[in-house]
């Protein structure tokens, strides 16, 4: 993993691009570009070399329109040959990283001087780049236990550091646990007895990560990174002996794309959605032409096995916050029979919150997703099988990330894994400020009344409502919203758009409104349709449908406003409300009850509720009336 | 595998071009480490990853202390590598 496969190889003309960067149109874009290879130490170098030591203007362009980040190092070992790497992983996960660095070994000084470089640096965070040999506990391999265990005397060592530099400097820790090197004293002795090095680093990162959990700072959790390559691999003692180089170089570019994606989850750039491809990536086969029987997905087959492992990972994924989604080149109907038929998936189709099956290219597919999920495209993971796909969606959609992936299915998931793209922060200065405000927010409500969070919330949602009768324009809008509403509609009664022709043209029988409601976010088009019967001073609201894409806003208040101010001007003595009940419309059995209307009389059919117009008191919502029947 | 001393010395170049971003063009099988300003103790650790990864070998304490001149550079891949 530590070529960090998920990443493209760099192109051949990778030195001369760094080269040609102070003379390049459009710098940012290429430096972004450059840093989505997968980069060796010396790339990275060079990357960094030339732009951060050479360009001062496309540092300042690129701090601008990446999230910028300002992260002090200390260690117990040599960082410097990091530095570059951190630069350009950084950037790769949308971060404008600044480093600073301070000498070998400061790591006490740096904490408990108030005036030490980093306590004055104005951090975001600092990285406690330690391994085991930072602390003097673990030297020797055994040391029998007295007082206090080692792990116990290290632990509290480190938690001094770690309160030291956010009491003196303001800014949380990125802390290590502590990778277990290949050290044999006893064999299987060592996990038992305490005092061992194997068994008091198992117990230092047992409570360091209890102890994190409850704190501002970051868990950098380096065992795991370290069991997932392997510790002979990672160690290596030359280096440590020559020059205290804390692991293998050739970790380096593995342990930095791990440290920017933190840093990037600390800064709310972790990834939200994962968009899947289906033949050979959800499956083995093409739906298509091998048909129902004869893919692969399930139990007792080892291709078949293999895509059970991703959709298993996948739904995974979904339980902890990741939105899912499907863009494949398919029959819509022949793709979604798989999740809806197949009994080996695991998938299926409502776990998905956009389903796109079609043949229109993959790239457009992918940029409507994200518009439909309203997340940025940087937001968005894709995963296809095809690496032709695969190039398209990388060319045109550069803010998406798009894994490589081996042939081997069955080697799919350690891949996906690796490239961690849904790193998750529990606590982050972020978090509890954020938890903070949540909290006196639930404060405030139990001493307020909710209705004035609600309305402070709607008021800052600047609604504007427009009434106006059916017309030919609004025809189809209104024929569909009648026959699709389900759940705020009082009546449900079907029109066919020949019946709301009628409707408009009745005037003498019935008044219509059609509205429409816009807000600061954006258009909501047409979301309600109301139709009155004329029945000589009273008039029966026959129909009254709200979408739901707009309900709890008090749309219903500025539509009653508006129905009783239009039958005041037309000397309307009461208004008849009716509702009827469905298995779906539950949520508006309180509807008239809650505009004031009296229950007059009620069968198992339907409830007739009645509202003296003279008594009506405004309700005012917080929705600007920009077009009314009133005014025309 | 075996390689003989020109192979070796043309990937070395390209590896000493990738470690060093200046004057590599210079590069040859008597360039010394007085000769490139930027082969300092940081870009020789990077050198020698580059060197290890490339050619999938390892270096001893010994060697990696005489390695500051390509012509014993080369001499220990061909060791190692025939």
């Amino acid at each position: 993993m530590q070529d960090l496969p998920w990443l493209t190889t760099p192109p051949d003309d990778f030195n001369e691009r760094c080269a040609q960067l102070a003379v390049h149109n459009t710098p940012v874009n290429e430096v972004c570009a450059l840093a989505k290879y997968a980069l060796s130490i010396n790339q990275s170098n060079r990357l960094f070399q030339s732009t951060k030591k050479s360009n001062p203007e496309i540092c300042a362009a690129l701090s601008n329109s990446l999230t910028p980040f300002r992260l002090g190092v200390v260690s117990n070992a040599t960082m410097d040959l990091m530095i570059p790497s951190m630069f350009t992983a950084a950037i790769r996960n949308g971060v404008y990283l600044e480093v600073i660095n301070t000498d070998f070994g400061q790591v006490a000084q740096e904490a408990f001087d108030t005036d030490s470089k980093l306590n004055q640096s104005n951090l975001d965070a600092v990285l406690l780049a330690l391994d085991y040999h930072a602390y003097t506990e673990f030297s020797g391999g055994f040391n029998p236990v007295g007082d206090e265990s080692p792990s116990h005397k290290a632990f509290l060592y480190l938690q001094q550091i770690r309160s030291a530099f956010s009491q003196n400097g303001g800014m949380p820790c990125i802390t290590q646990t502590l990778a277990c090197p290949s050290y044999e004293l006893a064999g299987n002795f060592d996990a038992q007895h305490d005092g061992i090095l194997r068994r008091s680093l198992t117990e230092f990162n047992r409570a360091l990560i209890e102890d994190i959990q409850n704190s501002a700072d970051v868990l950098f959790d380096i065992a795991a990174l370290v069991n997932m390559v392997g510790s002979n691999q990672w160690f290596d003692e030359r280096q440590w002996v020559m020059s205290r180089v804390p692991m293998a170089n050739a970790f380096v570019p593995l342990y930095t794309e791990y440290l920017a994606k933190l840093i990037a989850a600390l800064r709310g750039k972790s990834k939200k959605c994962l968009v899947l491809d289906l033949d050979n990536t959800l499956w083995g086969g093409v739906i298509g032409d091998d048909g129902l029987e004869g893919i692969h997905i399930g139990q007792g087959h080892p291709v078949g096995e293999s895509f059970l492992a991703i959709q298993q990972w996948v739904k995974s994924l979904k339980a902890l916050g990741v939105i899912l989604a499907v863009c494949s080149k398919n029959e819509r109907e022949i793709a979604l029979e798989v999740f809806r038929k197949h009994p080996g998936m695991i998938l299926k189709d409502d776990d998905f919150a956009v389903f796109v099956a079609n043949w229109e290219d993959k790239a457009s597919n992918i940029g409507e997703i994200a518009e439909i999920l309203n997340i940025g495209q940087d937001a968005i993971v894709f995963v296809d099988d095809n690496p032709a796909e695969r190039e398209i969606v990388r060319a045109r959609l550069p803010a998406i990330s798009v894994p490589e992936l081996p042939k081997d299915p069955s080697q799919f998931i350690r891949v996906l894994c690796a490239a961690r793209y849904f790193e998750k922060i529990d606590f982050t200065t972020d978090d509890a400020q954020r938890n903070a405000q949540y909290m006196s927010n639930i404060q405030r409500r139990a001493t307020q009344k909710t209705a004035a969070n609600l309305t402070d919330y709607l008021t800052s949602l600047e609604m504007q409502i427009r009434f106006a009768p059916f017309n030919e324009m609004g025809r189809k809008r209104i024929t569909q919203l009648i026959n699709k509403t389900n759940q705020f509609n009082l009546t449900t009664r079907r029109y066919t758009e020949a019946e709301v022709l009628q409707f408009e043209e009745a005037a003498d029988q019935y008044v219509t409104l059609q509205v429409h409601l816009q807000d600061k976010f954006g258009d909501n088009g047409m979301i309600s349709v109301v139709i009155c019967r004329i029945d000589g001073e009273c008039w029966e609201i026959d129909t009254w449908l709200m979408s739901c894409r707009v309900i709890k806003r008090q749309v219903e208040d500025a539509v009653c406003d508006e129905l009783v101010a239009l039958a005041r001007t037309h000397g309307i003595c009461r208004l008849r409300g009716l509702y009827r009940p469905t298995e779906r419309n539950s949520l508006v059995k309180t509807h008239y009850q809650q505009l004031g209307f009296e229950l007059i009389d009620s069968d198992e059919t339907q409830e007739v509720w009645e509202l003296t117009v003279d008594h009506y008191q405004s309700k005012s919502p917080p929705i600007q009336v920009q077009q009314s029947l009133l005014i025309e | 595998m075996n390689q003989d001393k020109s192979e070796i010395i043309d990937q070395l170049r390209s590896i000493f071009q990738d470690t060093f971003t200046e004057n590599t063009h210079e590069f040859s099988i008597n360039t010394i480490r007085d000769d490139v300003e930027e082969w300092d103790s940081l870009s020789h650790i990077r050198l020698l990853t580059a060197i290890e990864t490339h050619f999938g070998v390892q270096f001893d304490l010994d060697e990696i202390g005489d390695m500051t001149d390509v012509a014993t550079i080369v001499d220990l891949l061909e060791e190692k590598l025939n």
